[in-house]
């Protein structure tokens, strides 16, 4: 952010992930910013908070995606991940029916909770599995346009749809941004009323046992 | 140092008020009680509050001593804080504007001699060596942020600003908690607004004067609004840390956490990411505060990349930082998590690396403080025997945890330690019990021997018995001290004790 730049603001973002154990949310991530899946050599230290800096039409953008917990018994601390989140990326695994199936509760809640402010991606990964696609196309599109959020298929192995994910979003993120500022007149972040007061939801109660099947990597 | 921080266990003594109330004690607290604590801490806080304004006068008169050497305007400070802190306050309407130029008057027009105020400042003088670690931290954060500001185009503005500020919230001492965060908040948005206009939308730039500010306020102001009375923020720490302790007994398996103790890095790591933990508590600053949960988050990554050869993912990370505050048992925890909340640069808070750490926390703090049999992978019976007491999960009767990671080294030691404790129990049982049963024969054996004497006296006439007694009146006497003397009966007397040994 050198004195030389465009002069234009910097956006910053903060996208969580959400989605059931084992759908691949780490992959796509790592994937996104490290370009690298299954990777065995190690040189990243996490890959639970990592970010990208983007150029998108001459204006910056400084993107924050926050990996969540996905094992059911953290379900419930879900409003203190997303909160002041602009975008939510939902990942569902084309082979797994109930991942989907998460993926629909947590839209319900994360519309329940923060309204029509957070920008919904609905994200369907391992296409590359299409062959044990479990979740239709058309069934899984039709429900993202139902609820206002965007569908998109990646693989995290073939590192296919992700860079158009996270591209979109960031648009979208944009757009609703400046949209705000207008509003507002000036925009430089949030306003104060958003910054507090979360609460901890109670879901309904779950029939799945905990511990989920990446427990033992 | 190192195992008693990694002990889950405490003496029962060392947790409660040093004052002997009988209620726990806590060592953000000196080791006394909420009540002791404030008792001890309302002389501290009045006469903490009389250095502040001692200290604010000072630097008002080191100020005006520069703007003005030759005036010789000094004014004494008083015994009673506050009407002179009003009279300040009046006096600095008219000399705010002067004094404040003063210090950002460019070096040019100031003497070149060493003793402008920013020199004064460098080394707190006597006068104010109250050695209060936070009003000299202050003092010399005050200096920090006037060294920052001089460069800047609008430094004097800024400060100008923020020192009006800080001292407005004096007033606002009795305020609710939320109330404070927002002017606090509100004054953060305000500026960092003008900011960005100013330097035209760099928010690299502004981000770190925020920093600056924050620093700034934030030194001076913690005493007053860091778990300030207004709130239950205090009866909160207590809670958790009541809950903590009561959790004393979760193992790594029943939270799927994904580091291996046996390994010596890893098990450094852990330690390191509880003392981290640990030191948040030390910190005024909200950023330095996030600073140390950021630290600890590194370590706890540390450990997981070592144990699972691979990066760690938020599946990992979490229950990993539960497993470490619960065995740090941090002080003041919902004091601290409370504050940075309120007080914290927001920026920092919704998108940065501090924030998601941070995050993180707070939700390692909720699981805790909800968690039941469900989400450890026990059944309810099970966790409500734990919970009270009658069982544990580490003795061999109960051994019904799933498992579904490599054993903590810490636990094992502490297994072993239980065993070998056990078995000192027992051998020392048994030694008791060999000494009961030797005081016993010895008891016997001295009746048994007096009887013998007693018989073998009766049964042998005197003069046999001692040629060398002469007369009959001498009889008993000279026979009893005849016994000690030859040991005649010797080979009726059963062998000598000899030194046994009992530990087995
Ligand atoms: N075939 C295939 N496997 C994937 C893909 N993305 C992730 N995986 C695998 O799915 C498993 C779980 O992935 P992970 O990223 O840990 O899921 P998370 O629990 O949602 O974070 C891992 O074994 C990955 O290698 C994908 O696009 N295709
Ligand atoms: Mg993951
Ligand atoms: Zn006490």
């Amino acid at each position: 952010m050198a004195a030389g730049g465009t002069g234009g603001k910097t956006y910053s973002f903060k996208v969580v992930l959400l989605g059931e154990g084992c759908v691949g949310k780490t992959s796509l991530v790592l994937r996104y910013c490290e370009n690298k899946f299954n990777d065995k050599h190690i040189t990243t230290l996490q890959a639970s908070f990592l970010t990208k800096k983007l150029n998108i039409t001459g204006k910056r953008v400084n993107l924050a995606i926050w990996d969540t917990a996905g094992q059911e018994r953290f379900h419930a601390l879900g409003p203190i991940y997303y909160r002041d989140s602009n975008g939510a990326v939902l990942v569902y695994d084309v082979t797994d029916e109930d991942s989907f199936q998460k993926v629909k509760n947590w839209v319900k809640e994360l519309r329940k909770m923060l309204g029509n402010d957070i920008c919904l991606c609905i994200v369907g990964n391992k296409i590359d599995l299409d062959k044990d696609r479990h979740v239709s196309v058309e069934e899984a599109e039709s429900y993202a346009e139902s609820v206002g959020a965007k569908h998109y298929h990646t693989s995290a192995k073939l590192n296919k749809g992700i860079e158009e994910l996270f591209l979109d979003l960031c648009k979208r993120m944009m757009e609703t941004a400046q949209a705000e500022e207008r509003l507002k007149g000036n925009g430089a972040s949030q306003s104060a009323s958003s910054r507090r007061g979360v609460q901890i939801v109670d879901d309904e109660p779950q029939a799945t046992p905990a511990g989920g099947c990446c427990s033992s990597g | 140092m190192t195992t008693q921080r990694r002990g889950i266990h405490l003496d029962q003594s060392e947790l409660l008020c040093k004052k002997g109330c009988g209620f726990y004690g806590n060592t953000g607290w000196q080791g006394l009680c909420s009540k002791c604590w404030r008792e001890e801490n309302q002389k501290e806080k009045q006469k903490q509050i009389q250095e502040d304004w001692a200290l604010a006068e000072r630097l008002q008169r080191e100020e005006e001593e520069a703007y003005s050497r030759h005036q010789k305007a000094q004014t004494q400070p008083t015994i009673t804080p506050f009407s002179k802190f009003e009279e300040r306050k009046t006096k600095e309407k008219s000399s705010k504007v002067n004094t404040v130029t003063k210090f950002f008057t460019p070096s040019t027009k100031t003497p070149p001699k060493k003793d402008t105020p920013f020199d004064a400042h460098s080394s707190p003088s006597p006068s104010s060596s109250t050695s209060r670690h936070s009003s000299v931290g202050s003092d010399y954060a005050t200096r920090e942020f006037i060294d920052f500001l001089k460069p800047l185009k609008s430094g004097r503005e800024i400060f100008k600003q923020c020192r009006a500020f800080t001292e407005s919230m004096v007033y606002k001492r009795d305020m609710g908690a939320d109330e404070l965060s927002e002017c606090v908040q509100d004054f953060y948005q305000n500026l960092s607004d003008r900011l960005h206009t100013q330097f035209k939308g760099s928010s690299d730039h502004v981000e770190s004067v925020m920093d600056e500010v924050e620093k700034y306020m934030m030194t001076r102001l913690y005493k007053d609004v860091f778990c300030p009375e207004t709130t239950d923020d205090e009866r909160k720490d207590l809670a958790i840390q009541k809950r903590i302790r009561a959790l004393h007994w979760v193992t790594i398996e029943m939270l799927c956490v994904p580091v291996d103790e046996e390994i010596a890095e890893v098990s450094d790591s852990v330690v390191k990411a509880i003392t981290d933990v640990i030191e948040m508590d030390s910190k005024c600053v909200p950023k330095e505060k996030l600073a140390c949960i950021t630290r600890c988050s590194k370590h706890i990554f540390n450990a997981i990349k070592i144990s699972k050869k691979e990066a760690a993912s938020a599946d990992d990370f979490l229950p990993t930082l539960i497993y470490i505050v619960l065995k740090a048992n941090p002080p003041r925890l919902q004091s601290n998590i409370q504050y940075i909340t309120r007080f914290s640069n927001p920026s920092r808070l919704m998108t940065g690396e501090d924030g998601y750490y941070f995050t993180n926390m707070c939700c390692a703090v909720a699981f805790i403080e909800k968690l039941d049999g469900q989400s450890l992978n026990l059944s309810s019976e099970e966790f409500d025997l734990y919970m009270s007491g009658q069982a544990s999960p580490h003795w061999p009767q109960s051994s019904g945890a799933s498992s579904c990671s490599p054993g903590s080294a810490t636990l094992s030691q502490v297994h072993k330690r239980l065993d070998v404790l056990t078995g000192l129990g027992e051998r020392q049982e048994r030694v008791m019990e060999k000494a009961r049963q030797l005081e016993s024969d010895l008891i016997d054996w001295t009746d048994e021997v007096e009887q013998k004497v007693q018989s073998v006296l009766e049964s042998i006439p005197a003069e046999t018995q001692n040629p060398t007694a002469t007369t009959a009146s001498g009889t008993t006497s000279a026979a009893s001290s005849a016994i000690d003397s030859d040991n005649v009966e010797n080979e009726h007397l059963p062998p000598p004790l000899l030194p046994q040994v009992f530990a087995g």
